[in-house]
């Protein structure tokens, strides 16, 4: 139960409010949930055997991993890409779910809606096609280029959608009262909508790069020959059956943006909002 | 006021026209050609890909394929309400557990499925202890049914609904709740009668974040589901690949987008317009 | 904007060094060449190779077929040479720049996909039987063998239409590539009869499952099954007594290649007896190369599973093309199957 009375209006996270023992204890539970195929993987990457059963501790899946220059080329790819395409679709689809919260235009949300119900697969072959069809006036080849511009084009919806979801939360009398205090249209978003909805703005770009880095269908059908990306390579290894050096990728990958995040927190210094 | 938010709106435009809707259009002109003599497409046009869906073979798979896409959305509500207050809650540490959430995300999906293979297997972990523990004496038969495949879908699709929800509950203002306990409400009316009906937007979204994808999966019910059950994107995936009929496909997936979007607008409308 | 700059500074400090050198674009199959080849080529030739690699003919079209994918040679199975050539992906392959076709095994000298050798060029073979493991007594013979109750839930079936169809007509004495459409339907039957017995439709990944025991016995390609005897003696393979499918691949050089001079090189290279036999070794497979074969050790010459005695090769029989109707009778016949 909260102890601190809050009186100011809403955008001040309560002190008080903090998680109950119960909800504590299922979060573990369900952290644990998630967690859990992961740590399995970690500790079969450092098995010996290839097969799942246990039979010593080795690091050399770890060497093959770091040796694998296809591996390191395709993980370098796979950053590059979805850290374009989630800069721009955050962008591009935080300004666009604004527009649409001020006056919805029924064309482009149903556009948006369609793009987000439009299977994986088919959005993969009409990119491929649409593309086909260009290059073939331009001279180009399909490339990193196509794969930025596809994750691009399925990210936005995503994006859109999430952040729209925070903006129905936000009074839109606020922006009223910034204009009549003298703020321009630019002003008022800038500094009263936008810091309001922020934590909406970065759940939607977490989403935007986790659908992006992860993405096999729409990627191996528009990626070109220098364009391997890493779920395009580990779908290939793992097809082939289990093999550890994908369970070391893996844990590789895992630590290596869990600290990138663990370090960001630091130098953000924890702000609240 | 009308000039910045068509500014705003005109990026969203461009990549939309260009990168789907014309895209989309081609698929189109493609569900309306007949299938080349050895795959893709050719003339004649046609509407028989169309007509062929009347077929009584199909009916069931979409049923199936609804059904499992709904359960899968009802547990990740059920499952990522709580996570997500949770995380709403905690004040300074939030961004990291957001971020906890979404790491297991950032290995690759196959790789995932494959763990929990390896977890369900009847010498998986999971029986492995069980008959250890003497709990049972034959394994369960945990992997290649339709249960399997739930595990699998909500798994991968938890964060497309905590993250929504995280995006209305943070927002939620603790002196509504103060205002409940002060009228005698208890916790548990609290949440049912104040802080689920203030995140209706949250609901809303995940659930069709989680909801769609769920539809046209077809990774997970064929590796968890041992392939034995078809499922409305093992159908459209089929036919972009092994039978090579893109029109055939083409007009399975329109149909499908078709009937989604007829539900969404029947979904939303009832309340404001826009997008949700 | 600072950290978009620092992403891209590396990519074009590469660019930079930009290698002058032609470079060939090369897409197989995994696990399908010795991993010496490719370099030995690019230094014999001085060039660069980019080398991809593809789990499946259907990957490896879906990529191929807009026509601008950037390969120039790929490694179709013989049934999709005639369907790649008549959709215009196909360069014609000039006889006289090749020469070192001679040491091709007699049996694939005039294939019936391409019997004058103009569009493709044979490179390996595999074949469909069963892979078991030997706890499973008495061993499976036959593809009836994986009909029977006592294996229920313990089999597996490839997840191929061609493959599941193939077995069940070859277990009705059958051809596989019957196009009958009341045969089909038959065979289709006997499909749906064995639904019940099969844990799952699986390819390569059931390997795992066969060694820990899980699987007793799965309908599996001989390459892979090769590989996973070379990992364990525990598991063994065999052809099945009433027939079984074999699917030559080719090698193809698309006709969007613009280095149409350099594949041939590449492909009358990969011809050569001692790389022929090098690759074949490395990835456990069966080469249509008869020069390579005079070169193996003698344990490989014998295997059992990858170069077995005459009178079990008579009774495999080649993949071939299929018309579009009973294409569209058997993925509709598949889709019953799978959906039943």
């Amino acid at each position: 139960m909260a102890t601190a009375v809050q009186m100011s209006p809403a955008a001040v996270q309560p002190t008080g409010l903090r998680p109950g023992r119960l909800l504590s204890f299922y979060a573990v539970a369900a952290y644990l949930f998630l967690h859990l195929p992961l740590l399995i993987l970690a500790a079969f990457s450092f098995n010996s055997s290839k097969f799942t059963v246990w039979e010593g501790f080795s690091l050399h899946w770890y060497s093959a991993a770091f040796h694998d220059a296809e591996l390191a080329e395709a993980t370098w790819n796979s950053l590059i890409i979805a850290a374009v395409a989630t800069i721009v679709a955050t962008i591009v689809g935080t300004f666009c779910a604004y527009g649409l919260w001020k006056r919805n235009s029924p064309v482009l949300s149903g556009s948006l809606y369609l793009s987000l119900v439009t299977p994986e697969i088919v959005t993969g072959i009409s990119l491929l096609a649409f593309f086909q069809a260009i290059f073939r006036f331009l001279h180009l080849q399909l490339g990193m280029h196509t794969v930025i511009l596809a994750h691009v084009s399925f990210s936005i919806a995503y994006v859109v959608i999430v952040v729209m979801a925070r903006l129905r939360t936000v009074d839109v009398n606020l922006e009223e009262a910034a204009l009549d205090l003298g703020a321009n249209e630019w002003e008022a978003f800038r500094y009263v909508t936008l810091p309001a909805i922020w934590p909406g703005v970065i759940a939607a770009a977490l989403l935007a790069f986790t659908v992006s880095f992860d993405d096999y269908v729409i990627t191996s059908l528009v990626a070109g020959v220098d364009s391997e990306t890493l779920p395009m390579v580990i779908y290939a290894i793992a097809r082939r059956g289990v093999n550890p050096v994908v369970n070391a990728i893996s844990a590789l990958i895992v630590v290596g943006l869990g600290g990138l995040i663990l370090v960001s927190e630091r130098l953000r210094g924890g702000r609240t909002t | 006021m009308i000039r910045l938010r068509r500014l705003f709106l005109a990026p969203a435009w461009i990549i939309t026209a260009g990168l789907f809707l014309a895209p989309l259009g081609i698929v189109v002109v493609y569900s309306l050609l007949t299938r080349g003599a050895y795959g893709g497409f050719s003339l004649p046009w046609t509407a028989e890909s169309y007509t062929r869906l009347m077929d009584p073979l199909y009916l069931p798979i979409l049923l199936r394929s609804f059904w499992i896409a709904g359960a899968s959305t009802v547990l990740c509500l059920l499952l990522g309400f709580p996570l997500a207050l949770f995380i709403a809650r905690s004040g300074a540490r939030r961004n990291l557990y957001l971020s906890m959430v979404m790491l297991p995300f950032w290995t690759s999906f196959l790789v995932r499925t494959y763990a929990w293979m390896f977890l369900l297997r009847d010498t998986g972990l999971i029986n492995s202890l069980l008959i250890k523990l003497g709990v049972i004496h034959d394994p369960l038969p945990l992997l290649y049914n339709d249960g399997a495949v739930l595990v699998g879908l909500v798994y991968s699709y938890l964060p497309f609904m905590v993250l929504p929800l995280y995006g209305t509950l943070e927002r939620l203002d603790g002196t509504l709740l103060e205002a409940a306990a002060d009228l005698g409400a208890t916790p548990w009316a609290a949440l049912t009668r104040v802080v689920i009906p203030l995140c209706t937007p949250g609901i809303r979204a995940g659930s069709i974040l989680v909801f769609i994808p769920c539809l046209g999966a077809y990774l997970t019910p064929d590796l968890l589901g041992g392939g034995k059950s078809e499922m409305i994107g093992n159908l459209i995936q089929n036919q972009f690949t092994t039978a090579r009929d893109w029109p055939f496909g083409s007009a399975i997936s329109l149909v499908l987008m078709g009937i989604v979007m007829a539900l969404l607008f029947a979904f939303v409308r009832r309340d404001r317009e826009g997008l949700l | 904007m600072n950290r978009r700059s620092f992403l891209w500074a590396p990519a074009m400090l590469a660019g930079c060094a930009r290698d002058r050198r032609p470079r060939l674009n090369i897409f197989n199959w995994s696990n399908y060449i010795d991993p010496q080849t490719v370099p030995g080529f690019e230094r014999e030739f001085g060039c660069r190779v980019r080398y991809g690699i593809y789990e499946s003919n259907e990957e490896m079209l879906a990529r191929v077929m807009s026509g601008n994918s950037g390969w120039d040679i790929v490694f179709p199975t013989d049934y999709l040479v005639k369907p790649m050539r008549l959709n215009g992906l196909l360069a014609g392959i000039e006889r006289e720049r090749l020469t070192n076709l001679r040491y091709l095994d007699p049996a694939f000298e005039r294939p019936q996909w391409d019997p004058q050798l103009q569009w493709s060029v044979p490179y390996m073979v595999t074949a469909a039987g069963i892979v078991y493991t030997r706890k499973l007594v008495p061993a499976p013979t036959a593809w009836a063998d994986l009909w029977q109750d006592r294996l229920r839930g313990k089999i597996t079936m490839l997840d191929d239409p061609f493959d599941v169809m193939g077995a069940c007509l070859k277990k009705l004495g059958g051809s596989i590539n019957e196009s009958d459409p009341g045969k089909l339907r038959t065979a289709q039957s006997q499909a749906l009869e064995q639904k019940p017995l099969v844990r799952a439709y699986i390819n390569a990944e059931v390997r795992d499952q066969l060694v820990s025991g899980d699987v007793l016995a799965a309908q599996m390609w001989n390459t892979t099954a090769q590989q996973a005897i070379d990992a364990t003696s525990e598991i063994a393979f065999a052809y099945p007594s009433e027939g079984y499918a074999v699917y030559p691949d080719a090698m193809v050089i698309l006709r969007e290649s613009r280095h149409q001079d350099l594949a041939h090189k590449f492909i009358d290279y990969m011809l050569r007896p001692s790389i022929a036999a090098a690759n074949a070794l490395a990835a456990r497979t069966t080469t249509t190369n008869s020069g390579a074969r005079k070169l193996f050790p003698e344990s490989f010459r014998n295997n059992v599973t990858l170069y077995p005695p005459e009178d079990v090769q008579a009774r495999g029989e080649w993949a071939q093309t299929m018309s579009p109707e009973t294409q569209r009778l058997r993925d509709r016949l598949w889709t019953e199957i799978k959906s039943s």
